[in-house]
């Protein structure tokens, strides 16, 4: 039970109007007992984070808002020494500025990078959920209600189930098993465009065929000779083009650390050799034959 | 229990439109203040709270069994939502200032102006030596010899309006010079689409009502050709657009982009972007039509019945008038996109149902020669049949500013025109008045005209200006002897006004001696910056006042600067007919006190007026002066109180118009032509689409840079800005420069909590925020440029200083400058610090016909500073590195007054 973020990452246009919302509220404000002022630049209890991926012409652009996880099991509230920072019945883990004597503890604890240290105040501050407004009859945290595509959403965890079916959460490995959830956190990307160098024309409807651990995933050129293998996972990956009348193109290996573009292919017109005729000639005789192809190789 | 009730909650909670259209104002935020007037927050509004939402029949758009409709709280700009930081700034203005070498009775130094600081002066003496020089040049030279430089944009504001009120009291001294608006971000729509497709008085296409709904049921693609919604209609209308193109894009609508840099919005949608050399699009547009026309694959039969003068414009595109056929191999090489993605993205368009989207400003469209894309994007669109099903050319903004008609589903006859007080471009004297211009604006709607009080507040004052200057000539009426241009007779004047020829000065008129400014933002926004200054500077400009909130760009070229209150901090009430979510009327009461001493636009000049005698002070302020009181009439004056049946204006301080039910029975745009021209012809001569111009042809027939039909100009005698150019032996960059994200033009270029945003500031190693300059990797390693350093970029006008932002989202051979950022000036007439990239921008206007200007597509180099370089300035300049700039707001007051901001 408790209170849950659920960000689609598909909906943000990185516009940071829920990082400037955040200042707004908490820039200049003192929320004591939940929160004291925010300094006015450095610190980000929400923070945009964008991410370039792939090269010119095939580049995605992925904004994620990060704000603290207001973790099940968070690393920061056993790392107090003090006994400042707590967790609410609904879940908010918030840190108690009159108890915080800033020693940075919780800090090197998180994970996540969530709390950052204000030298002036003597203390370590992070989102607080905007628990003062909740408490005081306001409806969501600042930064929900800014969100002008509505690619934050807030409420109570049981009630946003169907939103969370399939979501993330950043780095579940550490175990902190955050309030925060994320849809359609894109993968990496192949991507490329199949022409003909000789026609000068893009090639449509080539078989694009990538390979990786022995799964295939299979898609095809569009009007514009474009592929696009998305979502991917890191990885190694193979890269053939089938496309008649052209000579194959690979590419194998590609280590999908980051989204790669291929560029603009040129596919290589097939040239009829003799050496081809007398293979088409054999393909014939052992069809004829009823032999194994095989056999050949 | 640690979590005891604090007071949180606001003491006060006020309306405040947020947009800076001007004179329109829009997009309601609430805002919260404590018992003192500080800001608290400011959050947007949530109609629900303030109406029952259903029975505002709100509207829809249905397509493919799915619904959009629009939000039911406001979805305001994100540097809006910010505007605490603008209220407060370091950069406020705070009391009167003048120049501290500036001395009206001895010596002005006006050489000075850009690089000496301000003293703080009392009002008495700030307005004393405006009413004496105001008189002094009256005396000597007459009233023409005052330039007022008012403009529109800013906080849209009708009691004080931010622009315009210096003409009230110019106009009882006798009159003045008016500086008249160019189509700054739509140059090429206003000066060529016009003549293709009529469309007045923006030309863009026009009417646009119920195009969006079907658009989204029909078209396969959207073309975004240099449109960003995440940018250019955020200013205005807010993020209405961006959630509509999340919802157009999730019905399976293609998006593609053809644009220098991947946009904002394509970042995130495009399902594909082709980019294009800045500036170069009329060769692409060019190459598309000699496809369809080789294969045989436009719609015939249309442009037989909907065009005039398509065959001789086809003979061109096909080589037999010139012998260079406009073919994709033609075009590569001039627009850097590939023969093979051409002929696709042809063919597509021919296959597909495409709708062009377009936004104001974008780099396709104010460029050299900008006629000319502008133009040839309209004859593709009637070449595949416009204003069927589906295909149009459609903006992300200005849902509903001119005509009941715009864009999003029709909110009702009605429409709300709240009276300003003020005008803030007027026609001069003898132009004709047409009704059909952006004038229509400041008219008084019927009812407004009945009452005798509005009447006395804002009738038209008793002298017209005598003369005007276009805005992008003003630096050559002041440093040439004569000169001479076509049409801009009034801002956004009719297709049939730009043949008439004007000149400056006007026979009995004075060349132009002081400058009053309330829009001071020449170097930010217009072309060639640096001239500006130069022009500025020039001994015969006797006296310069400005009156503006912040200290920033063209106030340092002030002797008086006068402090202006933000709307945050005056009473005023606003229409939003421009967010396109729901028309309403809110009254907005004051948010904090005012800043230091400043005073509304309003008032500022009336303290002048009050110098000058009482007559004047009377007939200025029309007699009536409780802001009380005006609020009420123009309430009453907004044309739509009869329809506020509950009083809800004045129970619940705002008025949500229901939408009329019958908005979607209107057929989509220009449908009515689509289905038959001869009854419901367009707004050109022959009333058809005119790929041939006849307007050209009979007035200018040997315009070789804005000919009968468009044409791709390689150069000219005014714009030689071509990679193939031998310019660009020196200058090898093209320049592409659009509407920032993170500013509306130049305003809100000192919100600190955007200025981290990493595309909004570039913080290099000296610890200076600079404005970024986009870069690809290729483009960044030629020069050896890596990412955040300090890099000059240049050519023959000057030197602006950036920050290398190294992105894979820019064409090679191009860098992206955003126009807006403020004015740092090193030297004023040739080096800036700010990233103010205006300053260097062409100086002559669009071309020889065309009285635009030219912002985009041009030539410059890139170079990294070395350290050697910046401590050779830091000796030369001393002056200006010894100015304070802010860790985070930047450029501030304090570094440009003698003493603190205070004055001391």
């Amino acid at each position: 039970m408790g209170k849950a973020f659920v960000i689609d990452i598909a909906k943000c246009s990185g516009c940071y109007s829920c990082q400037t919302a955040c200042k707004d509220e908490h820039c200049g404000n003192d929320w004591s007992p939940y929160a004291k002022p925010q300094p006015d630049i450095g610190q980000f209890w929400l923070h945009l984070k964008d991410d370039v991926q792939g090269s010119i012409p095939k580049v995605k652009v992925t904004y994620t808002p990060q704000l603290c996880n207001h973790c099940r099991e968070p690393k920061c509230l056993p790392a107090c020494p003090n006994g400042a920072i707590y967790r609410r019945e609904d879940g908010f883990v918030l840190i108690n500025p009159e108890k915080c004597v800033g020693c940075g503890a919780c800090a090197k604890a998180c994970p996540y990078g969530a709390i950052y240290g204000n030298k002036e105040l003597g203390i370590s501050q992070k989102c607080t959920g905007c628990a003062h407004l909740l408490d005081n009859g306001y409806k969501l945290p600042r930064c929900v209600e800014n969100c002008p595509t509505d690619a934050i959403v807030f409420g109570e965890e049981e009630e946003l189930k169907d939103l969370i079916r399939g979501a993330q959460v950043r780095e579940p490995e550490t175990g902190c098993r955050p309030r925060v959830y994320y849809r359609n956190v894109p993968g990496k990307f192949i991507a490329g465009l199949v022409y003909d160098p000789v026609e000068k024309e893009v090639i449509i409807g080539a078989r694009c065929i990538a390979v990786t651990g022995g799964k295939i995933i299979e898609t095809v050129t569009d009007e514009f000779g474009d592929f696009l293998f998305k979502d991917l996972a890191v990885g190694k990956y193979d890269v053939t083009i089938f496309a008649d009348g052209y000579d194959e193109y690979y590419n194998f290996g590609i280590d999908l650390e980051n989204s790669v573009n291929l560029g603009d292919i040129p596919m290589t017109p097939k040239t009829v050799t003799p050496e081809d005729i007398e293979a088409e000639e054999r393909k014939k005789l052992i069809k004829t034959e009823g032999g194994n192809a095989a056999n050949l190789f | 229990m640690i979590n005891k009730k604090i007071d949180v909650k606001a003491q006060r909670k006020v309306f405040k439109a947020g947009s800076l259209m001007g004179p329109r104002s829009g997009n309601p935020t609430v805002v919260e203040t404590d018992e003192q007037g500080k800001l608290t927050r400011i959050r947007p509004l949530d109609y629900t709270e303030y109406c029952d939402w259903e029975s505002k029949n709100p509207w829809q758009i249905d397509a493919h069994g799915k619904t959009f409709t629009p939000p039911t709280r406001s979805v305001t700009a994100n540097y809006y939502m910010t505007y605490k930081k603008r209220v407060y700034s370091e950069n406020r203005v705070r009391y009167p200032l003048k120049r501290v070498d500036f001395d009206p009775d001895g010596e002005r130094n006006t050489e000075n102006r850009g690089k000496s600081r301000y003293v703080r002066i009392s009002w008495d003496e700030a307005t004393d030596i405006i009413a004496k020089e105001l008189l002094r040049i009256k005396e000597k030279y007459g009233m023409s010899a005052v330039l007022s430089e008012t403009d529109l944009h800013g906080e849209g504001k009708h009691v004080a309006p931010a622009h315009g009120c210096p003409n009230r009291l110019l106009s009882l001294l006798g009159g003045y010079t008016v500086q008249m608006r160019n189509l700054d971000s739509w140059e090429g729509f206003g000066w060529g689409s016009k003549n293709v497709w009529g469309s007045e008085p923006v030309g863009q296409l026009q009417p646009s009502g119920n195009v969006w709904p079907d658009v989204a049921k029909h078209a396969d693609a959207l073309l975004f050709w240099s449109a960003d919604p995440e940018t250019t209609a955020v200013g205005f209308d807010g993020y209405l657009a961006s959630r509509m193109s999340y919802w157009l894009h999730s019905l399976g609508i293609k998006f593609i982009f053809v644009d220098p840099e991947l946009n904002y919005c394509g970042c995130c949608q495009a399902d594909k972007w082709i980019p294009v050399l800045p500036n170069t699009d009329a060769a692409l547009y060019l190459a598309i039509i000699y496809t369809w026309l080789k294969e045989d694959t436009y719609d015939k039969e249309y442009v037989k019945t909907h065009a005039v003068g398509a065959e001789e414009f086809f003979d061109y595109v096909l080589g037999k008038v010139d012998g260079e056929p406009k073919t994709p191999e033609w075009a590569s090489e001039k627009c850097g996109v590939s023969e093979w993605t051409i002929k696709a993205l042809a063919r597509y368009w021919a296959k597909k149902i495409v709708t062009v989207t377009v936004g104001n400003g974008g780099p396709g469209i104010r460029g050299p020669f900008s006629t000319e894309p502008a133009r040839l994007q309209s004859i593709c669109l009637g070449m595949q049949g416009l204003g069927k099903p589906g295909r149009f050319q459609v903006k992300w903004t200005e849902w509903n500013i001119f005509t009941p008609a715009y864009t999003i589903p029709y909110q009702g006859e009605e429409i709300i025109n709240i009276p300003h007080r003020c005008e803030m471009v007027r026609p001069a004297e003898g132009i004709t008045d047409d009704e059909n211009t952006e004038r229509g604006m400041f008219k008084l709607n019927p009812v407004a005209k009945a009452m005798p009080e509005i009447q006395q507040l804002c009738h038209t004052m008793p002298n017209a200006p005598q003369q005007f200057i276009p805005k992008c000539m003003i630096h050559d009426a002041i440093l040439k002897d004569h000169i001479e241009w076509y049409g801009l007779d009034y801002f956004c004047s009719p297709a049939h006004t730009q043949w008439n020829k004007h000149e400056f000065p006007r026979p009995g008129c004075s060349r132009i001696h002081a400058v009053w400014t309330d829009s001071p933002c020449m170097t930010t926004c217009w072309n060639d910056g640096f001239n500006y200054v130069k022009a500025m500077r020039s001994p015969e400009i006797e006296f310069i006042v400005a009156q503006h909130p912040w200290l920033e760009n063209d106030c340092y070229l002030a002797d008086i600067i006068l402090p202006v209150a933000t709307r945050f901090e005056m009473d005023e009430i606003s229409d939003d007919a421009n967010s396109g979510i729901i028309t309403s009327v809110f009254r907005e009461y004051t948010a904090c006190p005012p800043v230091g001493e400043s005073l509304s636009d309003f008032d500022c000049v009336a303290e002048v007026a009050k110098k000058l005698g009482d007559e004047y002070y009377q007939a200025y302020t029309g007699g009536i002066t409780d802001p009380e009181k005006i609020i009420e009439l123009f309430w009453q004056g907004s044309g739509v109180a009869h329809l506020d049946k509950e009083d809800d204006y004045h129970k619940k301080d705002i008025f949500i118009m229901p939408v009329d039910p019958k908005y979607a029975e209107m057929l989509p745009g220009i449908r009515p032509f689509a289905l038959d021209p001869e009854n419901h012809p367009l707004k050109t001569p022959t009333g058809k689409l005119e790929f041939t111009s006849t307007a050209i042809e009979k007035h200018f027939p040997d315009d070789q840079e804005r000919p009968p039909y468009p044409k791709w100009i390689e150069k000219s005698d005014l714009h030689d800005e071509r990679l193939t150019s031998e310019r660009a032996k020196k200058y090898p960059l093209l320049c592409m420069s659009n509407h920032g994200r993170w500013r509306f033009h130049a305003n809100l270029d000192d919100i600190t909590w955007h200025r981290e945003a990493p595309t909004m500031k570039v913080r290099a190693k000296d610890g200076y925020q600079y404005e970024p300059v986009w870069m690809n990797p290729v483009t960044a390693k030629e020069r050896g440029i890596e990412h955040g350093d300090i890099v000059k970029v240049f050519n023959e006008r000057g030197t602006v200083l950036c920050g290398a932002y190294v992105t894979e989202r820019i064409i090679p051979g191009a860098v992206s400058v955003d126009h807006g950022s403020r004015f740092d000036p090193i030297d004023a007439e040739g080096l800036d610090r700010g990233g103010a990239i205006n300053l260097i921008t062409p100086h002559a206007i669009t071309s020889k016909t065309v009285t635009g200007m030219v912002v985009s597509g041009f030539l410059v180099e890139a170079q990294k500073v070395t350290d050697e370089e910046m401590e050779q300035w830091k000796k030369d300049y001393p002056h200006a590195f010894e100015r304070k700039v802010d860790v985070a707001c930047g450029v501030c007051l304090e570094g440009w007054m003698l003493g603190d901001k205070e004055g001391k």
